[in-house]
């Protein structure tokens, strides 16, 4: 059956400024909150004291919690684009870390053949899964699940279950290169190890990558209509394929940098991190069901969830709530657009239901004065 | 025999078409009533009123056993009126029994009487003549199988009326013999039975009555003895071809695409050859294996058998990306499901599929929106800018998009499936002039379309697909609606 025939001008006449910009109710909901919490600790210090919340070296200090979750959620957002997800990331990054730790401190390869070890398992097996993924119709999820809870059991056989201790062999990915600088605020030392600039670098490199190449637009493209894109003449089993080597390639490099941090090899190491990465791309609006997403945006939701642990801190707020808080940060960030459009659709309806009436009300005085009119007595008629 | 089902001027408007016009139809006890008609011409806007499906326009009247009534879909079932889609739809994982009896378990105290519904189901089958078991899993079943059950499931329910639309589209011979059976078995039983379907010699096989639509109108209503098929097809055809668009012809150059014996998808042993200059137009019934054989020559439905040859040099299209550098386009049937990024700009739309041509990895999106404009204009597409949301596009509109997507790529053959379907008729007229600007420009396109005005101006050669084969192709004076629905419904062939 033929569909509508839209009337050539009803063009989306006026569109909010939210709905150009897809990254702006994420950015002002994350702004409110920075806003709230600079206003209670202005007015608990009775304004004597600068926030410490937006300090420097506050600053910095979220920085590096956030730098290697950061880096994963890069290449997760490039995962969820092209309607897939990736559930084994935490254990991954576990296995990783027991695998650089062994490598240099138990089987002797050195540091950067270790390192090298890692990265490389860590893209061996995210392939692997890709594939599965990319060549038969099995869900993402379930794979990888699967994925993660194997990767657990590699983990565990390789350490027997201990943890790895090294001896700060990797302490050169820690060091600070802000020699010397101190905050002016505070007075405290600043510190910017080089796994803060390589996440920097990821996420730039990554942004630019999906909005400028083409295989960039070609993921989003299998993320918003497969059949249309396979149609298009995009290899669309290798895209969905090559996103997921890209994740095994910065779980690998992340959790190298865990590993330099902490200086244990340890299967609790990447726990949670699969929430985390995920619950930041969420929020930074890359849509589920894939097509949708930036970079820019994921910063925001890597800085927005970072960031909450560390204020509830400041507040002095028992450290149980954080989770409160980053579970309704999630929800309010994720549901924010889809509520503001449907208020905005309501207001639209009740000043459309108003003009309606004022038409029907002028219709019909319109009739009383002549009666000969005919549209008006067919108002009256079915009113 | 006495009235069970009557309809009196029956109309259906849809904004901007008139599906059905004064509509008036009947059904007896115990007779299987035919309704014949060219794809469109309302048979499916018909069974949608009587499943309640649809309601009709102001002023008709519905009257089951003499009572005047109003459908919907559970009234319709309360009154015994079965509709068996032509798609199944049925529950793969569970069997016979609770097939039949899904939605309206027989239970006691809440418990499920599974051995009093295994029971009903083995005395339907029985009465039906089928050697089903009632616990087969649905989805071990052939189609034919599953049609059985469907027939037996509203038979279970006390059916009054069951209504099949095209029952018997994709069966094998044998399959459509069982069917046919069935069907004169349960017309003995009183039961009213509205029969659609696009071969001939089914209607004659156990019709008896036929009614013929056109256009959404009710053209003749005819008792099957005695009826001759040209006299039916007459009736089903019958536009004035002087009303058609009126299409500029282009002088045909040598042979751009060559198909032989072309196997595969449905499609089976399609050979012909394609000029540049020139529209062949593909008609048959929806169903015929068309839009599958263009799926084969794109490369995106395995070629089973066969050689395609495009300017003389055997191609091998193993998938949709070699297609698009074989300079080969495909606008597909459904825009929206397989054509378009919705969500996505006309830019990024415009630029997707030429990407399978160029090595550069750099795509920026200023040289997107700058491609994009440029067919906006070119096509007088009808929005802001090159950055609208394709969703936010009309149906015509929509189209242009996706025409601009091939122009882009530079392809020379053109492979368009139902070009003018849910257009309005300004933007159709549109895009079958961008078709003529194709065809000047020395490319050359294969037209499936179930549109029998669009086929016969369109077209310099239609060839007609039944069966997944080609039934013949006509020429010149000889492309009539005519023509073309004898070979597409003609006998079959066994």
């Amino acid at each position: 059956m033929s569909e509508q025939q839209t009337p050539d001008t009803t063009l989306p006449v006026k569109e909010s400024l939210f709905k150009r910009y897809e990254n702006l109710t994420v950015f002002s909901i994350f702004a409110s909150f920075v806003a709230i919490v600079v206003l209670v600790q202005l007015i608990s210090t009775g304004g004597s004291r600068f926030p410490t919340f937006i300090s420097p070296v506050n600053i910095v200090n979220i920085l590096q919690q956030v730098a290697v979750p950061g880096m994963v959620a890069v290449s997760m957002t490039m995962v969820m684009i092209s309607g897939g997800i990736d559930l084994s990331v935490g254990m991954l990054a576990s296995l990783v870390s027991i695998i650089v730790s062994l490598g240099i401190s138990k089987w002797g390869f050195g540091v950067w053949p270790s390192i090298g070890l890692g990265v490389v398992s860590a893209v061996v097996l995210e392939t692997i899964m890709g594939f599965i993924i990319s060549r038969t119709s099995v869900e993402p999820f379930i794979i990888t699940l699967g994925g993660m809870i194997s990767f657990q059991g590699i983990a565990l056989l390789l350490c027997n279950s201990r943890e790895v201790v090294m001896k700060g062999e990797l302490d050169f990915l820690t060091t600070n290169l802000l020699q010397g600088a101190r905050d002016p605020v505070t007075g405290l030392i600043l510190r910017i190890p080089p796994y803060v600039l390589v996440f920097f670098l990821i996420a730039l490199v990554g942004g630019l990558a999906l909005t400028y190449t083409k295989y960039g637009r070609r993921i989003y493209a299998v993320g918003t209509n497969r059949r249309a894109a396979f149609l298009a003449g995009i290899n669309v089993p290798n895209i969905r394929l090559f996103v997921y080597t890209i994740q095994g390639l910065l779980v690998g490099i992340g959790a190298t940098m865990l590993l330099a941090r902490i200086n244990t090899g340890i299967i609790t190491l990447g726990q949670g991190l699969e929430i985390d990465t995920i619950a930041m791309v969420v929020i930074g609006g890359t849509a589920l069901s894939g097509g949708r997403g930036n970079i820019v945006g994921t910063l925001i939701g890597v800085f927005f969830l970072g960031s909450i642990a560390n204020a509830m801190n400041l507040l002095r707020l028992p450290s149980e709530v954080q989770f409160l808080a980053k579970g309704l940060v999630v929800i309010v960030a994720v549901s924010a657009g889809d509520v503001s459009s449907r208020l905005s659709e309501f207001w639209a309806l009740k000043r459309e239901q108003a003009n309606a009436r004022i038409a029907a009300a002028t219709a019909k005085k319109g009739g009383a004065n002549e009666p000969g009119n005919v549209q008006a007595d067919m108002q009256d008629s079915s009113v | 025999m006495d009235e069970i089902l009557h309809l009196s001027h029956i109309s259906r408007t849809f904004p901007g078409v008139r599906a059905l016009q004064d509509i008036s139809f009947d059904l007896k006890r115990g007779e299987v009533h035919c309704l014949c008609g060219e794809n469109g011409a309302g048979k499916s806007t018909l069974i949608k009123i009587l499943s309640g499906a649809y309601q009709p326009d102001e002023g008709g009247q519905i009257f089951f056993n003499g009572k005047e009534v109003s459908l919907t879909p559970l009234a319709a079932l309360k009154m015994g009126i079965h509709t068996i889609y032509q798609e199944h739809i049925v529950f793969d994982a569970l069997s016979v029994t609770e097939n039949i009896f899904a939605g309206k378990e027989i239970t006691r105290w809440g418990l499920q009487q599974r051995k009093e519904m295994r029971r009903q189901t083995e005395e339907v089958l029985r009465y039906l003549k089928s050697d089903l078991s009632p616990d087969m899993r649905m989805s071990a079943l052939t189609s034919g199988q599953q049609k059985i059950v469907e027939i037996a499931k509203a038979l279970v329910s006390k059916g009054n009326v069951i209504i099949l639309d095209e029952p018997t589209a994709s069966f094998s011979s044998k399959e459509i013999d069982t069917v046919l059976d069935i069907v004169k078995t349960i017309r003995q039983n009183g039961i009213g039975v509205i029969y659609i379907s696009h071969h001939l010699e089914e209607i004659f096989k156990i019709g008896d009555r036929a009614t013929v639509l056109r256009d959404g109108r009710k053209v003749s209503s005819y008792p099957i003895a005695g009826l001759s098929k040209t006299t039916l097809i007459k009736d089903m055809v019958g536009r004035d071809p002087s009303s058609f668009y009126k299409r500029e012809r282009v002088k045909r150059g040598e042979p751009v695409l060559e198909v032989r014996n072309v196997t595969g998808n449905g499609a089976r042993n399609v050979s012909f050859t394609l000029r540049r200059g020139e529209v062949l137009g593909i008609a048959g019934m929806v169903g015929s294996g068309r839009s599958e054989l263009l799926e084969v020559l794109f490369g995106s439905a395995p070629l089973v058998y066969g050689e395609i040859a495009i300017n003389g040099r055997l191609v091998k299209q193993s998938s949709p990306a070699s297609a698009i550098r074989n300079k080969m386009c495909f606008i597909t049937e459904d825009r929206q499901a397989t054509g378009l990024f919705l969500p996505k700009s006309i830019a990024e739309n415009v630029v997707v599929a030429n990407m399978a041509n160029t090595r550069n990895v750099i795509e920026l999106p200023t040289h997107a929106v700058a491609t994009g404009e440029k067919y906006v204009k070119l096509l007088s597409i009808k929005a802001p800018s090159a950055r609208t949301q394709v969703v936010n596009l009309s149906g015509g509109n929509q189209q242009k998009v996706v025409l601009g997507k091939w122009f882009n790529t530079g392809g020379e053959i053109y492979l368009f499936d139902e070009p003018s379907r849910g257009i309005d008729v300004g933007s159709k007229q549109e895009i079958y002039k961008v078709m003529v600007d194709l065809l000047k420009g020395g490319k050359a396109i294969v037209m499936v379309s179930s549109d029998m005005p669009e086929v016969i101006s369109m077209s310099d050669r239609v060839i007609v697909f039944k069966g997944g084969e080609i039934a013949g192709e006509l020429t010149g004076e000889r492309i009539t609606e005519e023509n073309i629905l004898t070979l597409s419904i003609g006998d079959r062939k066994e």
